[in-house]
């Protein structure tokens, strides 16, 4: 009731109450193989008994991220593997000095290669300036301990995870950098799955989720704040999660994300459990967070949440919230898509928007791929693609076994060559501006049926549409260029931070144009294994020219931009108190 | 009334001594408390009944009724755990356990939904061992209906249902309540991929429940849009009627 109340509500009173135009077509090519960016990943083999458990239980390690490592002006990618001694992939992009998009790998050269080692699985990757020096250092998160690689300047790196004091052991499965207490510096957020323990020298076969609906014994998160000097390279972190209220986390993390949701300039979360509940934690603004899980949301779900974007999908001025679940024909779970209510609570609208159902869902990301001005959804799946034989049957056995323990490794039973979830299309939403959204994946060429893991988005041709590159577990990755033929303008927005962190994570730009007003906020990683670029992408619809853009920085400074200095069909760069700094075309 | 009939106690006579047992009084108290809304109070009510007679299936629905609206569905699945670890040969109190285990099944997560679908498989087979009626072989042979294909049950609730047809097929009286296993049995025809069966099914049972607005539903579908409707009533995230009042209403 509640809902339908909602959703009539907003209908009638938002200008959102547009219908998009069906006709303008949404295209992309796979260019990963032509553009050297199509990288092949590995998931981890285990030894031993539990081996094939074990591997089913980690495939995943697939993950992407995109940053400007070298600064040169366009996008590079860091990729992921996870096989023993597999060597991840810094795929610079050569598009600024040849002309041409074009990959190529130097993360040996680089000294980033590394990490997948006997005792650690590499699992997530993420850029952020941790000193603030304008080069993005990497962290790559694992199965074990992280490394946090510092950014030399000069095309190489620096492991300075012990000197950072990053070595507790974790489980991690997602990470994302965000200024918790907006001192200027990148905090982190790990999400770690398992409990912290050695995979690959189990002290315990009791390991696994106790429950499949609400786990209590999963990894929780840990936040790590920046304590480095402001003007120093010597980067330092301190844990901080029980002081911030964070460590009665005990869920099976899967992802980690966080937006100003409430409007008051500090950065919320949204943590996505497998296995159990999701929990929503609102900014005390004083260094802690309170669980808000029952208020906002109306419940305790029992959903795999998979994934978590904040965008504001309906233009309403207020960050949403796109969580992925399973939905295949034995688990109808549905997605959620929480619509901010203004008020403190979120109503899920996934059913009422058609964005419910992507199959076994993985990383999702809103992004404006037509530029009509409104937030479309991409969405990979697909669990195992594998022989003929269907897992589920044999797992049902197990499941309603009396008395299993779902936690003890020998209760499961071996997947061998069989196929769970497999062969499953991506989907592809497009926001129709009706609180409605149409899928056509196929129709727009990225509807593959790997078993998809990260997705993340940038502008790696720097033509201003929103390509999309797509990691696959224990295959190749893919990357979509976007050849959409619309002539809407667009604008793209790089902001540097001077007070705030230099990232400028968490910075909110509000854009007016055609009386409709857009919000955007630079994320630090949200969305499963796929970190996409800082940059904020506005496609203007009809707009034909800008009325007005402020930037709200994390230093709480609020600065109103002449629109005339940020012109159309371009990428504009601006510093924290000092406007607009740089422009440059469009190819 | 020879489904009445089949059991070593009717139907009738069960209710009547159910109410014996649960002295007059007692239950019209308990049922004031459901009808104050004071569900909490009427539960070890309930339960006092049942324990003096654990096949009181009336008791037991109202039981059942005032769990679902106060959620204290563990409550309500160790009652009946218990009650028919002592009565034992009590098959209406095993039907119930079964339907305890179902009424969890919509406010439960989708892995729990399967263990507890399962739960009540295993005790609604049980009240069909010790009696056969056709309230239990209709509940057995509809809860496969609920499967998911991959898990292939469906094909077991064929014979189920069509025992269920055929004993109401034997009363003088089709009461409106039998329709709900003619539906059934169209539906588990349909779920075995024996569409023809199923379309012929439903009519036959038109026949019988004229106006049927579930059976005209179905007859008036087909391909997809058959497959929609079916699978929307067979959602386990749907609470599912599991009221038996009409079995003694009518």
């Amino acid at each position: 009731m509640r809902k339908a109340f909602v959703l009539a509500f907003l209908l009638l009173l938002s200008p959102a109450a547009r219908a998009n135009d069906p006709s303008a077509p949404i295209r992309f090519e796979e260019t990963g193989a032509a553009v050297g960016a199509r990288m092949l990943h590995h998931t981890r083999e285990f030894k031993g008994r539990y081996a094939d458990v074990l591997g089913m239980f980690t495939s995943g390690g697939a993950a992407v991220a995109v940053g400007d490592y070298d600064g040169d002006g366009d996008e590079d990618l860091f990729v992921t593997d996870s096989g023993t001694g597999r060597p991840n992939h810094l795929l610079k992009n050569q598009l600024i000095e040849t002309g041409k998009l074009a990959f190529v790998d130097v993360a040996k050269a680089a000294g980033v290669a590394g990490g997948n080692d006997e005792r650690d699985i590499v699992a997530d990757a993420l850029w952020f300036d941790a000193d603030n020096d304008g080069h993005p250092d990497l962290l790559v998160a694992r199965f074990g301990t992280p490394i946090l690689y510092r950014n030399l300047g000069n095309g190489r790196f620096e492991d300075v995870s012990v000197k950072a004091g990053l070595t507790k052991f974790g489980n991690t499965i997602a990470v994302i950098a965000f200024d918790y207490d907006n001192d200027g510096r990148l905090d982190l957020l790990f999400g770690n799955y398992f409990p912290p323990v050695n995979l690959i020298d189990l002290p315990t076969t009791h390991v696994l989720p106790n429950d499949l609906d609400a786990a209590a014994n999963g990894g929780g998160v840990t936040l790590w704040r920046n304590v480095t000097a402001p003007g120093s390279h010597d980067i330092r972190f301190v844990e901080v999660t029980e002081r911030a209220g964070l460590s009665g986390q005990t869920g099976w993390t899967l992802d980690v994300g966080h937006g100003d949701l409430d409007n008051d300039g500090w950065q919320d979360l949204y943590l996505a459990d497998d296995y159990g509940t999701d929990r929503l934690f609102f900014n005390n603004r004083d260094g802690t967070f309170r669980d808000a899980t029952k208020q906002a949301l109306g419940r305790l779900d029992t959903r795999k949440g998979m994934n978590v974007d904040v965008a504001d999908f309906d233009r309403d001025g207020w960050l949403d919230v796109y969580v992925t679940n399973i939905t295949d024909e034995y688990m109808k779970e549905c997605n959620m898509l929480w619509h901010n209510n203004g008020d403190g609570t979120f109503t899920d609208l996934a059913k009422e928007t058609g964005t419910c159902n992507t199959l076994w869902g993985w990383g999702a990301k809103f992004g404006d791929f037509d530029n009509d001005g409104w937030l479309d959804l991409f969405a990979a799946d697909g669990l195992r693609s594998a022989g003929k034989e269907n897992y589920i049957p044999v797992l049902l056995e197990m499941i309603i076994k009396p008395g299993v323990d779902f936690s003890e490794l020998g209760s499961w039973p071996h997947i061998g060559a069989m196929s769970w979830s497999g062969h499953q299309k991506k989907k592809l939403f497009r926001n129709m501006g009706t609180l409605a959204f149409k899928e056509m994946a196929a129709e727009a060429g990225v509807d593959n049926d790997r078993d998809g893991r990260g997705v993340a988005l940038g502008d790696f041709d720097n033509d201003g549409r929103l390509d999309i590159y797509e990691t696959n577990a224990g295959q190749e990755s893919l990357l979509y260029r976007n050849v959409s033929p619309g002539t809407a303008h667009w604008i793209e927005l790089s902001l540097i931070g001077s007070k705030s962190n230099r990232d400028a994570i968490g910075a909110r730009a509000t854009l007016k144009a055609g009386g409709v007003t857009w919000i955007r906020e630079v994320d630090g990683g949200n969305g499963y294994a796929g970190q996409s670029s800082k940059r904020l992408h506005f496609g203007l619809g009809a707009a034909a020219k800008i009325a007005s853009l402020e930037i709200r920085w994390p230093s709480g400074l609020v600065e109103k931009l002449p629109a005339a200095s940020v012109p159309l069909d371009r990428l504009t760069t601006i510093r924290e108190g000092s406007g607009v700094v740089n422009e440059r075309k469009s190819r | 009334m020879k489904i009445l009939r089949r059991i070593p106690v009717p139907l009738i006579l069960l209710l009547a001594a159910g109410g014996l047992a649960f002295a007059a009084t007692a239950y019209e108290d308990t049922m004031k408390a459901v009808a104050a809304g004071n569900n909490a109070a009427a539960l070890p009510l309930f339960e006092t009944a049942l324990a003096a007679d654990p096949d009181d299936l009336k008791s037991a629905n109202e039981y059942r009724k005032a769990v679902i609206r106060t959620k204290e569905y563990d409550r309500a699945i160790a009652f009946f755990g218990k009650l028919t670890a002592q009565h034992p040969q009590a098959a209406y109190a095993w039907l119930s356990f079964g339907y305890a285990y179902v009424d969890k099944i919509p406010d439960a997560g989708s892995i729990t939904q399967v263990i507890l679908a399962n739960s009540a498989l295993t005790n609604f087979s049980k009240s069909i061992e010790l009696r056969k009626t056709w309230i239990a072989l209709f509940t057995l042979g509809n809860s496969y209906l609920y499967w998911p294909k991959v898990f292939g049950r469906a094909p077991l609730g064929v014979a189920d249902l069509e025992q269920a047809v055929a004993l109401s097929r034997k009363e003088p009286k089709q009461r409106s309540v039998y329709v709900r296993a003619w539906i059934a049995l169209g539906d588990a025809y349909w779920k075995t991929e024996q569409p023809e069966k199923a379309k012929s099914t439903w009519r036959q049972a038109l026949e019988l429940f004229p106006g049927n607005p579930e059976l005209k539903a179905r007859l008036e579908r087909d391909g997809d849009e058959l497959e929609k409707y079916i699978y929307d009533q067979l959602d386990p995230n749907r609470r599912v009627d599991t009221n038996l009042a009409p079995l003694w209403e009518e």
